[in-house]
């Protein structure tokens, strides 16, 4: 029998909250097996650590910060909170690993799952999920790492750590503390099963574009260099791709065209897509989130694209984000081996991007989610990229939306 | 469906529950195979050797091995069964992996992971990497193991795998126990509960799979099925009719009812035609708002059209739906076997063939597929494929008309119209293809690449013609109503840096609902310095509330009115009605469809009008031809036989 119980609470200081939190938990069972735990970044990670290891001592631990604090099923909790999502299994194996993403991204990803299966007891079985939870900008390589051991067999979930203002200040923590620049990868083996899905609230506008070339821009210390493969768009069907884009959202970007920088709100309704696959003859997108414009009129984004690949260019709606994070629950919950009616609780992955596009409405965002969750506890996080499965394919995107449920 | 992200929505759950149907559907099958075996072996056979040919196949793996605890305390476990049969009594070392499995627990391995070390018996070539599954089983009252294997270097097994091996698991556990107990009167009844359980969900499943969830009719793929097994069991000479169904303006009712009416709607049609078709016939829905009925005895043809046509008036009947009345049709196309098609995916596209032609019609009527029919959509088809490629190729082009003083003879303005040239350089005419490409959505690519031809060719156009002419740019009712498409036009037509010398041409109907546009588009024009111009006005509802709501720059009158204007009386009191409006609100009145010396007489004697447009005066060129022409004055009394579809 799996039961979940979350809490999110917040203070002005990390004391008072983590006091708040401990008044919530009170006599939460002790002997809880999985522990997600996400946080406002002005918060302090230490603090937070110690908490959590000193009441659930056993516990995998798996989190770090999330934009503007998180949601429940009680609402938004807004800046500076906390939240924990504890997930108690005796029949289920739950472990976690972490490092920092030091040499070769996707080297340091599969050691990390084997090191999270060793740490679940379950050294060489291929897990029912992996949740990942790390730094932005290497999502990519950490996937494939993750892949060369369990292919798309079993889906890899979670998504990219974020602070409130793109400023670099965003944290992991795993079993041994915070860290930064890291990968934390849990692996789990649910007695009452899981859903998931993974989706974007987007559909295509009508313009799209070959991309022509591509230049790369290293994060951290490490990285495969490759000249067909990274996060800046240098053209599109040979025109240098920040014209082209802001032609395909109506010339908002006019006044950055030539001054560069920081894009990222005007471009949340307008991100661009590329084609994971038919199904029907209707075409399932990825959605690439746009960030900064370049010298040159290069375009820098929140995940990788290959040379040669056709850009489409999307657009949102603030209703759909919305209504969206419902239906991903939804989904989710309806995947269950049981179905909807076995729903113990869930997590949700919810794009940092989206939520300040949503707004002052994000209340509506928190109560879709409840309503489809069945009132049953949940924990969501904001973040600066989404992983999940796609059409049978594991992938990075941004603006997307996850949701893991967990049956009884 | 509100957008596409929706109906792909729709589709992913769809996709998601038939391949849950297909697993369930293949796992039950397999279940009740590998059950059978276990249960109905005389006592002295192995039970095994059925279970791994069900298995195996569906598991796609090289090798299943049985291992149970030793009766005595010896250590290990010892093979009880195998696919290669040497191995059957080996000794096999007990590690973590067979020690949780033994434990109930079902296990698959990650790549490159050591599985459990074989004993080396001859016939077993493990290398240690085989992709592993491991699913426990209780055998002779004792707890063991069922391995399965796949050779190395094969993918491993996925999460679908291990929740069939769950169930077998369970089963066949249950099995092994009640076949050991010999068999007790409870037992034998428990497994064959459990079998009849097995039975009535996978019959269950069957009907699932084959059924549209909402009406209970055979879906697509049950539809198909059911035509190809009737076709084959028809004798020489032996008919059968396919009927497509499509229900008028279904969309609207989902739009003004919502989706539930919708699909309330969709049942009770359901209803109904059930209720009027005959016992042998076959009804299905294929898919939204279309269903399919297969006549399968036919006397003769007649009775086809009295059947279909029967249908057609019941459908014609008003539903009521959650209190509201519902007046629907639908337009039905047939095609006949063995005539029309020999298999049911010819005769389903020739049945909606000949559904469309109705649709065109009349909507609500009947029509029967005839070769007529399959020559039309198959030069549709071509011309389709031509238009995409022409559009590839940027085979459209612009032309201009001249629109001229006709008092002076001067040219005042353009208007841009676009022209197809073939590979082989022969021009086609808009009524060719314009209304295909309005229908498959290409006049906006066409469209921008006539403003794109114009825009580039406009320096030489200004050296030739002067900097003070206007060039017009019709735009349809389709593009004015798509506020996207219409505001990237006003970006484009800023970015020649001189939009004041562009007008748009938007027709009445264009304009029959002016909120969006007004509110839109109309302050992006205004603010752009880029004209509005009502074309063919005087055919259309000739609304002045709309000329004083969009304060239009200009009026074109319809070529009907100026057709013949010195003969017709009544035309030439609208002319002045007209005039004198364009006069009083100050909108630039221009005559078009000018073809005639007569015509043009007319006009100068007893209107004000200056401006003019026609045949008599210039026939649309393109641009090239037109800057390539040595300057001439304007000829009145060009050849009025050469007139061009407007």
């Amino acid at each position: 029998m799996t039961t979940l119980q979350s809490f999110a609470v917040t203070g002005d200081t990390t004391a008072q909250a983590i006091a708040n939190l401990a008044h919530a938990v009170g006599e939460a069972p002790t002997g809880a097996h999985f522990v997600c735990v996400f946080y406002d970044a002005e918060h302090e990670d230490d603090a937070i650590f110690d908490f959590l290891r000193a009441r659930f001592e056993r516990a995998a631990i798996l989190g770090g910060t999330s934009c503007n604090g998180v949601m429940s099923q009680n609402g938004l909790a807004g800046s500076r909170s906390i939240g924990l999502l504890v997930l108690d299994d005796p029949l289920g194996n739950y472990g976690t690993a972490a490092t920092q993403l030091h040499g070769d991204a996707a080297d340091c990803a599969e050691r990390t799952l084997h090191a999270a299966l060793e740490n679940a007891d379950c050294a060489g079985e291929l897990p029912e999920l992996i949740w990942v939870y790390q730094t932005p900008g290497q999502e990519e390589a950490v996937i494939e790492g993750l892949r060369r051991v369990v292919g798309d067999r079993c889906p890899i979930i979670g998504g990219s750590s974020a602070d409130n203002d793109v400023g670099g200040q965003w944290r992991q923590m795993g079993p041994d503390g915070v860290i930064h620049d890291g990968l934390v990868v849990g692996v789990l083996f649910s007695s009452g099963g899981i859903g998931f899905a993974f989706q974007g609230g987007y559909e295509p506008s009508g313009e799209s574009g070959i991309v022509t070339r591509i230049g790369y821009d290293p994060v951290g210390d490490s990285g495969v260099v490759t000249q067909s493969c990274g996060r800046q768009i240098i053209s599109i069907d040979g025109e240098p791709a920040a014209e082209v884009y802001n032609r395909w959202i109506g010339g908002a970007l006019e006044d950055k065209l030539e001054s560069g920088g920081n894009i990222l709100a005007n471009t949340t309704m307008h991100p661009v897509g590329i084609d994971v696959g038919k199904i029907e003859g209707i075409t399932s997108y990825l959605l690439i989130h746009p960030d900064k414009i370049l010298a040159d009129g290069a375009l820098s984004t929140f995940a990788s694209i290959e040379e040669g690949t056709r850009l489409y260019s999307m657009k949102g709606e603030r209703t759909r984000l919305i209504s969206r994070a419902g239906k991903v629950a939804a989904a989710a919950a309806a995947m269950l081996p049981g179905g909807e009616s076995s729903l113990a609780g869930g997590l949700v992955v919810y794009c940092g991007g989206c939520m300040l596009a949503v707004g002052e409405e994000m209340p509506r965002v928190a109560r879709a989610v409840t309503e489809n969750f069945q009132g049953k506890p949940f924990l969501g996080c904001f973040t600066f990229g989404e992983q999940g499965a796609i059409l049978g394919k594991n992938a990075h995107g941004n603006l997307m939306i996850s949701a893991v449920a967990f049956g009884e | 469906m509100e957008g596409s992200e929706e109906l792909r929505e729709a589709l992913v759950t769809l996709r998601r529950e038939n391949d849950l149907l297909r697993v369930e559907t293949t796992h039950a099958n397999l279940l009740l195979k590998a059950l059978d075996a276990v249960l109905c072996v005389d006592g002295g056979d192995d039970p095994f050797a059925g279970v791994f040919s069900a298995l195996m196949p569906v598991f796609d793996c090289s090798h299943a091995i049985v291992l149970i605890e030793p009766k005595n305390e010896t250590e290990g476990l010892e093979c009880v069964a195998s696919s290669a049969p040497s191995a059957v009594g080996s000794l096999w070392a007990q590690d973590k992996l067979l020690e949780k499995a033994l434990a109930g627990r079902i296990i698959t391995t990650v790549a490159d992971f050591d599985v459990a070390a074989g004993p080396g018996v001859p016939g077993l070539d493990f290398t240690g990497r085989e992709p592993a599954l491991y699913l426990p089983l209780g055998v002779r009252g004792r707890r063991g193991l069922m391995l399965l294997l796949r050779s190395d270097g094969k993918p491993g097994f996925d999460r679908a795998h291990v929740a069939l091996a769950k169930k077998f698991s369970l089963l066949a556990s249950h099995a092994f126990a009640a076949k050991r107990a010999n068999q007790t009167e409870m037992e034998r009844h428990r497994l064959k509960h459990l079998t009849e359980q097995l039975e009535a969900s996978q019959q269950a499943l069957r009907h699932r799979a084959n059924h549209d969830q909402l009406t209970d009719l055979p879906n697509r793929a049950y539809i198909e099925e059911l035509v190809e097994e009737a076709i084959a069991s028809k004798l020489e000479g032996e008919e059968l009719a396919l009927a497509f169904i499509d229900l008028d303006n279904f969309k609207r009712v989902n739009d003004i009812h919502g989706h539930a009416a919708g699909d309330a709607l969709l049942r009770e049609v359901s209803k109904r035609m059930r209720c009027t078709i005959r016992h042998s016939d076959i009804l299905g829905r294929i898919s939204g708002d279309e269903f399919v009925i297969v006549l399968n005895h036919i006397g003769r043809h007649s009775d086809i059209s009295a059947l279909v046509k029967r249908i057609c008036n019941r459908l014609r009947e008003p539903f009521h739906i959650e209190g509201t009345e519902i007046h629907p049709s639908a337009s039905i196309g047939v095609a006949i076997h063995p005539v029309h098609g020999g298999d049911y995916d010819t005769l389903r596209r020739h049945a909606d063939m000949a559904m469309y032609h109705a649709k065109i019609v009349s909507k609500g009527s009947i029509a029967f597929f005839n070769r007529q029919l399959e020559k039309k959509a198959t030069e549709k088809h071509i011309l389709e494929q031509e238009l995409r490629n022409a559009l590839d190729m940027h085979a459209f082009h612009c032309a201009l008309q001249q629109k001229v003083d006709i008092r002076t003879g001067a040219i005042v303005g353009f208007e841009a119209l676009a022209r197809r040239v073939d590979r082989h350089g022969i021009m086609h005419a808009p009524m060719t293809f314009l209304p295909l490409a309005n229908e498959l959505g290409l006049l906006n690519d066409i469209t921008d690449l006539v403003i794109c031809d114009l825009e580039r060719e406009l320096p030489r156009l200004d050296a030739r013609f002067g900097a003070g002419v206007r060039y017009s740019v019709n735009i349809t009712p389709n593009q004015a109503a798509n506020m996207q498409f219409m505001q990237r036009l006003v970006e484009q037509l800023r970015n020649t840096g001189r939009p004041e010398s562009f007008m748009l041409e938007l027709t009445e109907e264009s304009l029959a609902v002016t909120g969006p546009f007004q509110s839109h588009v109309l302050p992006l024009l205004r603010d752009a310095g880029i004209g509005l111009s009502i074309d063919d006005f005087g055919t259309g509802y000739s609304s002045l509330a709309t000329i004083a709501d969009l304060t239009v720059d200009e009026l074109k009158i319809d070529r009907s009115l100026i057709s013949s204007i010195h003969n017709r009386p009544r035309s030439q009191s609208i002319l002045r009605a007209i005039e004198s409006m364009g006069t009083a609100l100050g909108i630039s009145v221009v005559a078009e469809g000018i073809e005639t010396m007569e015509e043009n007489l007319y006009l100068m004697a007893q209107t004000g009008l200056r401006i003019g447009q026609g045949y008599l005066f210039h026939k649309p060129q393109l641009l090239t031809a037109l800057l390539q022409e040595t300057p001439a004055t304007p000829r009145p009394g060009h050849d009025r036989n050469n007139r061009e579809p407007a």
